[in-house]
């Protein structure tokens, strides 16, 4: 390898998660938000170092799963506040990974970074 | 200041102007008649701002108010209005001559100009008449036929009625006028620059004169002070991530520190007027350190090069894509014959004829204020987000206004970050329409290919395998270089069976103007080498081109280069439909051609893939009151004809008429994420949502045996269903074997060249240009054409002149913007091969053409001249040289 050379790719991965074959791409998002149950999620929580799911973690993963789900799109900090009453410093706290790693990703919604999402591809340092 | 007195669109007037002022600026600022617009820096290039003046066509750009004492003006606004047109912009409806509809009032204009003297113009005339308009999406064919059906309707010989598809026709399959043709036909829809804003203020942007810099201390004391500015802004002032890239974070708003390209942004003034801020931002004092330019991939390979991106996450090599297929060294080696050669593609720019605008204002007051901005973006859902973090404000609403142009440069946010960082810094309206340079220097291009390319075939004429390395040159920024990359691999195999296949390909950042989506996005470059290959073993084994194209097309069953079995395969049905037309095309050349004018015939295929793994898309109806339909989705429409489709699917999936089919497409608080409108997606994508939408409706009503809107309310039924389409059976492919199920679905084609050459001046003229191509079930045929079509202009221009020198291509001559002095006849023929999981049978068009017109032309160039020029574009100079090396 040159110099110049330092990319590789994260591929995209079929995991069984609670007897679901479930297809995630390189970061770890849901390729198919309609994958997602609430049993894979607390298998996913639990990986992610939640020992329990509270019950704001879980009302906000349930808000941003009905407002995907309702609306067709993901929601944008405005929508995350309003619709949890929490801060954006509250919700990044909230989770492991933030609101991008933890909650939105926990909640099964596609990477909002919409490019990657639709190839399955990521890049990331050697 | 002077008197001034004419007569505007019939109506007396008396104006006090500055003598310097020019009569596209008293229209567009001081009446707000901005259905004239314009595109070449007051040039006189580019013929869209032209207006009628004493029976003349005239571009106002380049005419002074104080000369038009006593003149009779006709605007745009005066010639129609969508409820009561004018039969030249009936006319331009009809044929299908509108797009974006940027240069469209230019173009009827023009027309108009030609057919109050001349109700018969000839294709010459015509061509003279319109010798200094552009366009960018329609092509020039159908803007000649629309002038001539225009003459039609004068002479009285018919009438808009009788050219109109009756209603009886159904929706499916038929050329209905586009919804909204009209109303860009009259110059009233909004672009950018065309959005009153009460107080808006007007931004200019500061940008570094090196093609690689550290920016050392940045003086807007001066420019502070001077008329009308109300501020500056450098890269400290914005509140966010201050990238705006779509996927690495290495293109910020304003550059911080380092300034990678030749007009990188810097600072930003905000002024009363644009000509304040414009002035303002000259005297920005900006002190540069001048780092080393990497200006050639080879120079960013290079042992010790410097390193054009300075975070050491970013190496010179951006990216790597592979792809492999069974062995191809072993077959290539032991294969009867081998053709081997280097091909090279160049830098282009997309060139929309719309400067790249943005406004943005602050909805609202303090932290629950919504940062608004109506700009030209092609996916309103991310680049809201983009805008969000990259400006640290969390309630951002985008809205598309309507473009000019796209061709996969609005993949990508540019003037949006300005005016929203501005607006949101200083809490007032802010626009920011840049120049034509400026556009050119801040917008995403082509990326150029070097590639080096073997292909082995067996005695029988059967393609055994293929080689190929190539590097993309990135440019400055990474863009979705990488996306360009992966569509290259998967779609390297082109129309063809290739059993052996290994591929390497290298993405390697230059100080350059970077590459991004551009119509096609990666197979152009790649389809160029391939379908040349094709025609080089072709010859080598002394097989007509069509029969070896025929030989070695793909069929179902079998794999394309990502090993993904294929369930149809409609290149062979376009092949033989091509035959015919080839064989009287090879007979007119053979007859006609001459030691001097050298005819040549030349064929290249494309089967171009739709729907990646995991694409999404969502679309939702309303059933309204009166029983029409309001569709919802970010399905943009930049002029490729999504508002067509959507139309005519509705009213056909709904019965209604399409005149109750509403679109709600626009606005990012209004409607849901049906992504991008780019790699030719939304038909398939899109149109699919939308049919599973309209299901969705029509099941719950029935579900109550309602039958209007009212009996569905009264049983207690929401009027409003979501349609949601995905691809889950595209599993996506593995990046270290380029391997997997890339694609849902692929349109194919065969485009068939005849060109002439001078071998005096090295010119090449492209006679005419036949496609069949084979995109499913068609929506709307009239549409198909015209992306074909145009399309087919814009492959010309690639395969012959045009080419982005970044410092040294400024304007649309410096760039040599295709005329319609070039424009050629076109043929196009329709094959309807039903795509099981397209919407009703129906797959994309945009890009198809792209593939296909430059490897064609140069097929045809070199059945013409007989020596291969391998290097777009095909200039005279290469020609000329190409003809003394013979």
């Amino acid at each position: 390898m040159s110099e110049h050379e330092g990319r590789t790719i994260k591929r995209p991965q079929t995991r069984k998660i609670a007897g679901v074959d479930v297809l995630f791409d390189g970061e770890g998002f849901f390729i198919n938000p309609l994958q997602w149950t609430e049993e894979i999620f607390e298998v996913l929580a639990h990986e992610a170092g939640m020992e329990e799911i509270s019950d704001q973690q879980r009302m906000a993963v349930h808000f941003i799963r009905k407002f995907y789900g309702e609306q067709g799109k993901s929601p944008l900090n405005h929508h995350l506040k309003v619709g949890t009453h929490m801060s954006m410093a509250e919700l990044e706290a909230l989770f492991p990974g933030g609101i991008k790693y933890g909650l939105r990703r926990l909640a099964g919604l596609p990477d909002p970074k919409g490019c990657r999402k639709v190839i399955g591809w990521n890049v990331k340092n050697d | 200041m002077k008197k001034v007195t004419m007569k505007l669109n019939g109506i007396p007037n008396k104006f006090i102007v500055d003598e310097k002022l020019v009569l596209i600026d008293l229209l567009r600022k001081n009446l707000s008649l901005t259905g004239t617009k314009q595109s070449c820096d007051r040039k006189g290039q580019c013929g869209a701002c032209t207006v009628i003046v004493n029976g003349e066509a005239v571009r106002s750009c380049l005419k002074k108010v104080v000369d038009l004492e006593g003149a009779d003006v006709i605007t745009i606004e005066g010639l129609g209005t969508p409820n009561n047109p004018h039969l030249i912009q009936e006319a331009f409806v009809l044929a299908g001559a509108i797009q974006c509809g940027y240069c469209t009032p230019g173009m009827i204009m023009a027309a108009k100009g030609l057919l109050d003297k001349n109700k018969d113009p000839s294709v010459d005339a015509i061509k003279k008449a319109l010798r200094r308009n552009l366009c960018r999406c329609t092509g020039y064919t159908s803007i000649i036929e629309a002038i001539q059906l225009a003459g039609r309707f004068l002479r009285g010989e018919t009438t808009p009625d009788q050219m109109r598809p009756s209603a009886a026709a159904g929706q499916i399959g038929v050329s209905h006028p586009r919804p909204w043709s009209m109303m860009k036909a009259c110059g009233v829809v909004k672009y950018g620059d065309d959005i009153i804003i009460p107080g808006v203020l007007e931004a200019a942007v500061v940008r570094s004169p090196h093609f690689n810099a550290r920016i050392k201390s940045i003086d807007y004391s001066e420019a502070e002070q001077m008329p009308g500015v109300v501020g500056v802004m450098t890269a400290a002032d914005i509140q966010g991530t201050n990238s705006v890239a779509v996927v690495v974070p290495d293109e910020p708003i304003l550059c911080a520190e380092f300034a990678a390209v030749l007009g990188s942004p810097v600072a930003a003034v905000v002024a009363l007027t644009r000509e304040e801020a414009r002035a303002a931002a000259a005297a920005v004092k900006v002190e540069y350190e001048v780092l080393p330019r990497v200006a050639t991939a080879a120079e960013a390979l290079a042992e010790g090069a410097p390193k054009v991106n300075p975070d050491p996450d970013f190496p010179n090599i951006v990216y790597n894509a592979v792809l492999y297929k069974g062995d191809a060294e072993k077959a290539l080696s032991s294969s009867a014959h081998v053709v081997e050669e280097k091909f090279s593609t160049q830098l282009v720019h997309q060139a929309c004829l719309e400067p790249e605008v943005a406004v943005a204002y602050m909805d609202g007051e303090g932290e629950d204020a919504q940062l608004v901005v109506i700009g030209r973006s092609v996916a309103v859902h991310l680049h809201a987000s983009i805008i969000s973090v990259a400006t640290g404000w969390d309630n951002v609403r985008y809205i598309e206004a309507f473009a000019g142009g796209q061709f996969g440069i609005k993949t990508d946010v540019t003037s949006e970050g300005i005016a929203a960082a501005a607006a949101l810094h200083f809490k007032r309206p802010v626009r920011y329409t840049p120049s034509l340079e400026e556009s050119m220097l801040m917008t995403t291009k082509r990326h150029p290919y070097s590639m080096d390319v073997r292909l082995g075939a067996d005695a029988t004429g059967k393609i055994t395998g293929y080689g190929i390395g190539f590097i993309a040159e990135k440019g400055a920024h990474a863009s979705v270089g990488f996306v360009i990359m992966d569509r290259s691999m998967d779609m390297l195999s082109g129309a063809y069976n290739l059993p052996n296949i290994k591929a390497e390909g290298k993405l390697v950042y230059t100080n350059d103007a970077w590459g991004g989506s551009a119509r096609g996005a990666g197979p152009p470059q790649t389809n160029f080498a391939l379908e040349s290959a094709v025609d080089m073993m072709a010859a080598k084994i002394n097989m007509d081109p069509l029969e070896f194209r025929m030989k070695n097309s793909l069929h179902p069953g079998e794999t394309t280069c990502t090993g993904q079995a294929v369930d149809e395969w409609a290149y062979l049905g376009c092949l033989e439909a091509m035959k015919p037309l080839y064989a009287k095309a090879c007979k007119e050349a053979k007859d006609k051609t001459n030691e001097a004018i050298r005819r040549g015939v030349g064929l290249a295929g494309a089967s171009f893939g739709i729907g990646t793994a995991g694409d999404i898309s969502y679309v939702s109806v309303e059933l309204d009151p009166d029983d029409g339909l309001t569709v919802y989705g970010s399905v943009a429409d930049p002029g490729e004809g999504n508002d067509a489709m959507l139309t005519q699917i509705a009213a056909h999936c709904m019965g209604i008429p399409r005149e109750k089919v509403r679109l709600s497409t626009r606005d990012s608080e209004l409607v849901p994420d049906a992504g991008f409108s780019a790699s030719s997606r939304q038909t398939y994508m899109s149109g699919g949502a939308l049919v599973y939408a309209v299901e969705a409706l029509k099941d719950a009503m029935k579900e109550v045996g309602a039958k209007t809107h009212a009996d569905l309310v009264k049983a207690g039924k929401p009027t409003r269903y979501m349609g949601r389409n995905q691809l889950n059976d595209v599993t996506g492919v593995d990046r270290e074997t380029g391997q997997g199920k890339a694609w849902g679905s692929y349109v194919h084609g065969a485009q068939l060249a005849e060109v002439e050459v001078d071998t005096k001046t090295g010119e090449v003229k492209i006679l005419k240009m036949t496609t069949v191509v084979d995109p499913g079930r068609i929506i709307n045929p009239q549409a198909v054409i015209g992306q074909v079509e145009g399309g087919a202009d814009m492959g010309a221009g690639y395969a012959l002149r045009e080419q982005f020198v970044l410092g040294k291509s400024k304007d649309w001559v410096t760039y040599k913007f295709p005329t319609i002095a070039m424009s050629f006849p076109k043929e196009t023929v329709l094959l309807e091969t039903p795509r099981d999981k397209g919407p009703l049978g129906a797959t994309g068009i945009g890009e198809f053409t792209l593939v296909a017109t430059h490897p064609a032309i140069a097929n045809a160039v070199y059945n013409a001249i007989g020596v291969r020029i391998c290097d777009l574009p095909i200039t005279p100079e290469r020609v000329l040289s190409a003809l003394g090396k013979k």
